[in-house]
């Protein structure tokens, strides 16, 4: 696969990759994309599998229940003034 | 070995198998009337869950998983966080983050993945059951590996409440085990709807009344391209079935052919959005430089810590994803899964099961798997991802050893929901085969 799409996608990912990878994994994607491939040739179906059974009226009653103290949940991260701490914005 | 035993012996036998990330140190069995232990991507209070990714090293969830909670109420004590391929990328078990668990019956030897570390418990210890969890073969291909019993239910049987997702389309939570009785008794016990997991909700209610299988479909595509050890001792279990009084029938199944590149579409298309969570923050490991700017910080964060496969994963699902690519692989693959799920009513409407060999060869060396291409380790799992795929339930039962005595297994599909005659045929050639429990010697 061309490494420019490959650094395209990474970026989209949220991965950064040396030249050492880009080369691995543009080497691995264009195997892999070559194998599927064999999809072209199979045949359409007019419905499309989202799910392998069908899921249907299985929403629930949108009641508000608090399962878990906040506290409990932010015992593990990284917090400032019961905020949760990311990187900045701007 | 007696529970208490193996309690106490545990930190030895862990230390030769590395089967368990984290496991009970304390040899206190308690009340407890039966011990288990589930796949590491599975959310449990008592220990941490990492799902073998170096990312969420150091998570302690608040919650246990619903079939976790439910064995514990059973009167079941976890005693182990099964080792596992990175959140299940992997055939072989060996793109763990926490080292790679030994097969038991040759510890040069793959257990399989990506349960691979579940299935090493139930080889090695006495009495026991290991959840695993299915996405394209990661319970049938390790137990086939480590010459269990392993049964993955259908699709929405046993709420996913509290799994770490890989593919939410295609994950399922099931059993392995050295004796098929031990399924019987604990999937209708993990097995129920969850309101916490809206897709077990739409599931018929699961009924075992030993059903017995009378005929099977064994496709001509499936028994192409499989090793000579691995064919032979499949074809001795087809004569062993017909003296069972189960008609065996050869079939043409052309469609199989498309499930795998449509399952591997599927599976790193979910895989890369349920894995843009893990970004430093919330869970996990999360000591990146917070002096970086938004973009800079997740993106340096998720380079350093994501494994090759997983990054391999991410980039193809995201790559199947985008425009201009997303009709010719996304939508295709969802049509695909429709072509298979329709080849296997087709089969079933004269058929009790769909029967292959579950692996093409068996347990390689840990060497040979490192001389792998992606493409050659994706490729084999063809026999497996069509009934995952599918959504449709199926087992492994061990069906023969090879001349280096390493297991070989089989595997049935049966119609959505029908994990009964699975279940059933288990106990059955149970009774007729004789399975070998692998030597633990400390």
């Amino acid at each position: 696969m061309d490494k420019q799409i490959v650094a395209r996608v990474a970026k989209a990912s949220h991965i950064k990759l040396t030249d050492e990878e880009l080369e691995k994994y543009s080497k691995d994607l264009g195997d892999i994309l070559d194998y599927f491939a064999i999809l072209d040739e199979a045949p359409n179906h007019e419905g499309a599998g989202i799910n392998p059974v069908e899921i249907a009226d299985v929403l629930r009653e949108d009641v508000p229940e608090e399962k878990f103290e906040s506290a409990e949940l932010l015992k593990d991260m990284k917090t400032y003034d019961n905020y949760i701490r990311g990187p900045k914005l701007v | 070995m007696s529970n208490a035993d193996t309690l106490a012996k545990l930190s030895k036998i862990n230390e030769k198998y590395q089967m368990f990330n984290d496991f009970c140190k304390d040899g206190e069995l308690g009340d407890a009337e039966f011990m288990f232990s589930v796949k590491d991507n599975l959310t449990s209070k008592e220990y941490e869950t990492c799902a073998g990714s170096r990312i969420l090293e150091g998570y302690r969830p608040v919650f246990d998983a619903t079939c976790i909670a439910k064995l514990k109420a059973a009167g079941g004590k976890l005693i182990g966080k099964a080792n596992m391929d990175e959140f299940g990328f992997g055939t072989f078990s060996t793109n763990s983050g926490f080292g790679i668990p030994r097969n038991p019956f040759d510890l040069s030897r793959s257990c399989g993945g990506s349960s691979g570390g579940s299935a090493c418990a139930a080889a090695v210890l006495d009495d026991h059951i290991s959840l695993g969890v299915s996405t394209g073969g990661s319970i049938c291909c390790p137990a086939s590996f480590c010459g269990t019993y392993g049964i993955v239910p259908s699709y929405g049987r046993v709420s996913r409440y509290g799994l770490i997702d890989y593919g939410n389309s295609l994950d399922k939570i099931g059993i392995l085990a050295m004796d098929p009785k031990q399924m019987t008794k604990y999937l209708p016990i993990i097995a129920g709807k969850d309101k916490e997991d809206p897709t077990s909700c739409v599931q018929p209610e699961l009924k075992i009344t030993h059903k017995k299988m009378t005929s099977v479909a064994v496709p001509k595509e499936a028994v192409e391209g499989i090793s000579k050890d691995v064919l032979d001792a499949f074809n001795r279990a087809l004569e062993d079935l017909k003296s069972m009084g189960i008609d065996v029938e050869y079939v043409d199944m052309p469609e199989l052919k498309y499930a795998m590149p449509a399952y591997y579409i599927l599976a790193t298309s979910e895989a890369s959005t349920n894995l843009a969570r893990y970004a430093g923050m919330r869970y996990g490991r999360q000591d990146g430089d917070l002096t970086l700017k938004f973009d800079d910080y997740f993106t340096s964060f998720r380079s350093e810590y994501f494994g090759d496969e997983a990054k391999r994963r991410i980039l193809l699902g995201t790559y199947t994803r985008m425009e201009g690519f997303r009709d010719r692989y996304y939508a295709k693959a969802l049509q695909v899964r429709m072509v298979v799920i329709d080849a296997y009513k087709k089969m079933f409407q004269n058929h009790d099961a769909v029967l292959t060999p579950t692996m093409p060869f068996v347990s390689p060396k840990f060497d040979d798997i490192s001389k792998m291409t992606p493409v050659e380790s994706y490729k084999a799992d063809f026999l497996t991802v069509p009934a995952n795929l599918a959504g449709t339930p199926h087992l492994n039962c061990p069906c023969g050893y090879n001349a280096d005595g390493m297991p070989i297994g089989m595997q049935f599909v049966t119609d959505h929901w029908n994990e009964e005659q699975l279940l059933t045929m288990a106990e059955e050639w149970d009774k007729q085969f004789e399975v070998r429990k692998a030597e633990v010697s400390l």
